[in-house]
Formats: structure tokens, sequence, C-alpha cells
């Protein structure tokens, strides 16, 4: 597979005229490495998953310009679109997308068949594919028959049959338990360390920052400054980490809403948990207490790229 | 089978109602033109069944007649012998030949009254099933339908040409749906008449070797008065009198039938993609070109007009076996002309059908894959 890198360069998309105008994203810029897992995060409509079309070939932007592997797609004409989909991206949606009148293998055969792999060949590779990801089982089974993890793969599997340079998740894990959701984030992760591909994912899922080698916050269709957030051990209030008060004890770092939490958490810490009289939670204390201590930092960016 | 043409069929099975409904759609409408154009088909070979049975290679009639039925011919009797005596033919048989009606008690059948000489080659009955074909004066042979349906038998009398006659022989084959065919001697027939001597036909059989088209053409030239023609261009004239008959009755039906099985499915493979929207869309994300989209549509639609095809058609069978079982008379013939007809309409079916359906498929927008809907 050749390296390449996604080059998203000041993109802006517009939707409307006028007064009634919407600007979803406004001059995104963002540079993706082979091999690299690039998680975006955000609060619904922010303009992830406009960006998220932009990026794959879905959506022309306004302006600005996409890259891949030096071509720039976003000026290519909606004729030669389809090439670019079919071999240098692989999709994976929330809701799984599989057509549900073909199996589990012809879902997966159809898209090497689109890339001109005749029908036997085409199968052939899918079976290899599928059976890789353990669905060796449930080649002949609809998708209504699958489980949630069992769909995810199998879209996995379509997504990687034609060797694609760039995977785009939209929330992968949203619609799984928590157990399939961390074997769907190894999946993905393994497709990018070990097979080097570079994937970028759209999602609300906390959980996927542990395999991503980057995160970005989008809000108001640009990216901003990421707010770590921590747990205040005293009232369990949520804060962001850069303006809340900090307090150090036996080497660990706490995060606290204001000097009174920080000074009871101190002061009650010495008097066997109390302050004032007043019991923290217990709960919402040793949360907190775990939750800052694991929270990993995360590389400040005002330019993402 | 490709992935693509796979989907198709699958998208259109998925729903099995709306498949049974399509192809039933199509298939009564496609029946409707089938069983119309079988009808007249069948209708037409009866008409000739009675030129195409009765032995003659070439006939011969008054000048300007083309036809044996909706016209009157007459020629003098002194023409058989001029026709004998041309070169090519072999035997002539003279018949009077008129419209009547044959009855019996209260039964009243319109007959196709053929009066022919004791010593007839031609033009007699082809298939006798009781008693005899020959007919002396006073006698009469009558179609076996005919027979049954009028509660008589050999030996009974039935009316005809204004007269009475006795029936000695049941013949089949000779009926149709309009009417039947009846054999009385000749000299009945024309004295009935009034006893101009006069035939209304002369069948000739030509001599081994000789072409009927040949034999026809030296009758025309040497016979003044007549109209001479083979068997196979008078079976072709008396055809078109059915086509001309029949022409804007099909072609009124097969508008119809058209009309239907065109509406029922463009409905059903616009809801079928309709339904398949979303699923569209995902294939144009995963790089589908239109074009693949549009021959999936396409697909679907000649699907459902090939299996409503293959039903009407086989519909239109049973109708004619189920028929061909009763006492009817009527024959459905389906011809090679009329499978060409309804193939080329349904495949035109299929055609404007994809027209609306494709057309949503090209303004699917792939971006629809990364808005929320009901999971696959």
């Amino acid at each position: 597979m050749t390296a390449l890198t996604l080059d998203v360069r000041d993109v802006t998309k517009r939707f409307g005229d006028g007064e009634t105008a919407v600007l979803a994203v406004r001059g995104v810029s963002l540079a993706v490495q082979p091999g690299e897992i690039v998680l975006i995060m955000g609060p619904s409509g922010s303009g992830k998953t406009t960006l998220l079309s932009m990026m794959g070939a879905l959506l022309k932007p306004t302006g600005g310009s996409i890259r891949l592997d030096g071509t720039a797609i976003s000026e290519l004409s909606e004729s030669r679109l389809p090439d670019i989909r079919l071999r240098q991206f692989g999709f994976i949606f929330q809701d799984f997308n599989l057509l549900s009148a073909l199996s589990v293998l012809e879902n997966v055969a159809i898209v090497a068949e689109l890339a001109g792999l005749r029908g036997r060949a085409a199968r052939d590779k899918a079976t290899t594919l599928l059976t890789e990801l353990g669905l060796a089982a449930r080649l002949d089974f609809l998708p209504e028959k699958l489980s949630g993890g069992e769909k995810q793969r199998v879209a996995i599997a379509r997504a990687l049959i034609n060797d694609p340079t760039l995977i785009l998740a939209d929330e992968p894990t949203a619609n799984l338990d928590s157990k399939i959701g961390h074997e769907i984030m190894r999946l993905l992760r393994s497709i990018a360390k070990e097979q080097g591909r570079s994937v970028v994912i759209v999602s609300h899922d906390q959980r996927i920052r542990d395999i991503a080698d980057r995160v970005l916050w989008l809000e108001d269709g640009a990216f901003k400054d990421i707010v770590t957030m921590a747990t205040d051990p005293v009232c369990g209030m949520a804060v962001e980490r850069e303006r809340a008060v900090s307090a150090e004890k036996d080497g660990d770092t706490f995060f606290c809403c204001s000097r009174g939490c920080r000074e009871e958490f101190l002061g009650g810490l010495r008097e066997d948990g109390r302050a004032d009289g007043r019991q923290p939670h217990g709960w919402s204390r040793l949360a907190g207490a775990l939750r800052s201590r694991r929270r990993r930092a995360s590389t400040t960016q005002s330019d993402a790229s | 089978m490709s992935a693509t043409l796979l989907l198709a069929r699958r998208n259109l099975a998925r729903n099995r109602v709306r498949l049974l409904a399509s192809v039933g759609g199509v298939a009564l409408a496609l029946s409707l033109t089938l069983a119309l154009d079988a009808i007249y088909a069948g209708v037409a070979n009866q008409l000739t069944t009675y030129i195409d049975r009765a032995g003659a290679d070439v006939w011969v009639a008054q000048g300007g007649v083309r036809n044996l039925h909706m016209v009157a011919s007459t020629l003098p009797e002194s023409v058989v012998d001029q026709v004998k005596a041309v070169d090519g033919v072999a035997t002539v048989t003279p018949i009077l030949e008129a419209t009547d009606t044959v009855a019996a008690g209260d039964e009243r059948a319109v007959a196709y009254v053929i009066g022919l000489p004791a010593d007839a080659s031609m033009g007699g009955p082809w298939e006798v099933v009781e008693g005899r074909g020959q007919v002396g004066p006073g006698e009469i042979v009558v179609d076996l339908a005919f027979a049954r349906k009028a509660g008589v038998r050999i030996g009974d009398s039935v009316g005809v040409l204004g007269g009475e006659a006795r029936i000695v022989g049941l013949s089949r084959g000779t009926a149709s749906l309009v009417n039947s065919v009846a054999f009385v001697s000749i000299d009945d027939f024309r004295a009935m008449r009034g006893g101009a001597p006069v035939v209304s036909f002369v069948l000739v059989r030509v001599a081994p070797g000789a072409s009927p088209e040949a034999v026809a053409a030296d009758i025309e030239r040497l016979v003044a008065g007549v109209t001479a023609q083979s068997r196979s261009t008078f079976v072709a004239q008396e055809r078109r009198i059915v086509t001309d008959m029949s022409a804007d009755v099909i072609s009124i039906m097969s508008v119809i039938g058209f009309v239907v099985a065109l509406a029922v499915v463009a409905l059903t493979v616009h809801v079928a993609t309709l339904a398949r929207r979303r699923e569209f869309g995902v294939l144009k994300a995963l790089g589908a070109r239109n074009r693949v989209l549009y021959r999936i549509v396409l697909v679907q639609a000649v699907l459902s007009v090939a299996v409503g095809y293959a039903i009407g058609l086989a519909f239109t069978g049973l109708l004619g076996f189920a028929v061909g079982r009763t006492d009817l008379n009527l024959e459905l013939a389906v011809t090679a002309d009329s499978l060409a007809k309804v193939g080329l309409f349904a495949a035109a079916i299929a055609g404007f059908a994809a027209i609306l359906p494709i057309r949503q498929v090209a303004g699917v927008d792939p971006a629809v894959v990364f808005r929320r809907g009901a999971p696959a």
C-alpha cells in the first residue's frame, strides 16, 4: 500500500445563501499521516459529520481544499469521485448501513465487484477477510440475523475489501455495548498500526481516546482547544482542568472547583476523610480521584494540523 | 450472478406481497392482450378451416371475389368445364355456398351451407364422426357440436335453405365460435334457390408437379370473368378480413393492457426504489457509479415484467386448454407474432417503468449514509 496523507486545508462548508446561510465548517485544516488514528470529537451540530462527508468526497466544500495523496479530491468532477470513494476510502457507519437484501458475504463481495473484481474472486477475497474478522460462520447470514458487533465487523470488512488508504468511521461504537465497542476499537487500532492505514473517527465515545493518536475538538464548525475535564474529588462536579484549582497529594494531582473544596479535600484527607463534619460523597470522591488520575493529558491545539 | 443483479433480484423478492401484486398485475395485463390476440387468431383459424381442409389447390370465384365469407360469388355452370380444360388442372368440383340458418326445433344456428355434387372429390366434410359424408337428395351433414346443442341425431330432420333435410352424417372441426358448416346436395341447394344453372366456386386440384399459383394465373388468363387464387392466397385473403375486423379492438385492448401493466410495474419499482433509497445512497458512498444503480433498477423492472410475461403466457395457455374442453367452439391460438408483439410490449413497459425510479436514484445524495436511519 502506498503511504498517503489526507491534507485538509482551510476547508469551509456553507449551506444555503443570504440570511439563511449556515456555516457548518469554518476554515478547518487537518493533516492525517499514514497509520495515524485521528479522533474528532465535539458536541452535536458542531460540523463533525459535514467535515467527515467532505473528507470522504461525499460533499463538496464551499472553500478550501482536500488532498489525498497529493490529489485535490475537492476539485475533482463528480464523475471521477466514485473511483476515489471505491478504492481510496473505507467507510464505517454508526448504523452499519449494510444492504439488507444481501448476505454477509455478498455485502462485502459487492464492493470488490464494483472495483472490478470478478464474481468468484470477489467472493473469495471477501471470504478471506470475513474469516479473519471471525465471521466465517456467518457468511450466509442476512444482516438482520447478526448482532451489532457482527454487523460492525462486516462493515469493517466491507471498508477494507478494496485495500483503502483511509478509513473514515462515523460513531463506530455508538450502537454497541461496552465489550463489543472495545473489540471494534482494538480492530480499528490494528488496522492503523499493523496495516498502516490512516483512520479518522468521528465520535462522542470517550473510550476511543484511548486508541487515538490525536484527539481534535470541533465546535461551531472549527477546531478548538481541547478542554480536559476532571471531577472535583469533594463535590463531584465536572471541572475544566485548565481552570480548576489543583491539589497535589502523594504525588498525584487532583482538580477542584474552588479553593474551598481544595482545602476541604486536603484537610479531609488529613482528618480521616472528614471536613467540617460534612462527609464527602465517598463514591464521587473515589471516582473523581480515579478519573483525575486516569485522565490522559491530550494535546492542546488551536490548529490541529 | 453478479452481486448487483443479485441485489436487484433480492430487493424485489424481499417484499413478497409487493412482488406478487406486481407480477400478477403484469401477468393479467399482458394476458389480456395475449388472450385477445389468441382468440382472434383462433377465429381466423376456424374461418379458414374449410378452405384449408376442403382439398382444393386453387379456388375459382366470380371475378373480383377474393373471399369465401361475407361476399357472394356466382359463376355460370359452364365455367366448370372451361376451368377443367386448363393445363395443370387435374380435377374440379363445383360448389354452391350461402350463409343460412340450420334450424332444429327452437335451436337455430348460423351456418355456411355448402352444396356438393354427388361425385364431389373435394369440398366435403373431412372428419365424419358418425354416419357418412356423401349427401344425396334431401340429406344433410351437420356439425357434431350443433347436433349436440340442438339435440338432434342421425335420421332427424332440420330446416335449411327454406326446406327440410335429413341428417345423414355428423362432422367434427366444422364449427367456429359464430357458425358451423353444413353440407347438402348441390341439386337441393340449386332447387331451393330457384334452379338457376350457377355455381359459387369451382374447386381445383392441380396435376402432380403443377404450381397452384401458376395454374391459378392460367385460369384467370383463359377463363373470362373469374378470379382464381391458390389456397394459400385465398386463406391469406380470408385472414385479412378477420384482421381488419379485429384490428381496432385488439389495438384498444392492447393499449389498455399496456397502460395497466406499465402503471403496475412503474409503481412497484418506484416503491421498491423508494424503500431502498438509503441503500442506494450507501452504494453511491461506497463508490458505485450511477449506471450500476440504474442497472439494478432496470433489472428489477425487467424481472417483474419477464416473470409477469411468463405467467401471462402460461395463463393464456391454460385458458386455451380450458376453453378447448368446453362446448364453446372457441379456439385460442397463440401465434409467434402475438408472442413477439406482447414481448416487445413487455420490454417497453420495463423500460418506461424504470424511468422514474432511475431519476430518483440519480438524485440520491451519497452523504445520506451519515444521517441516522434504521440500522441494517
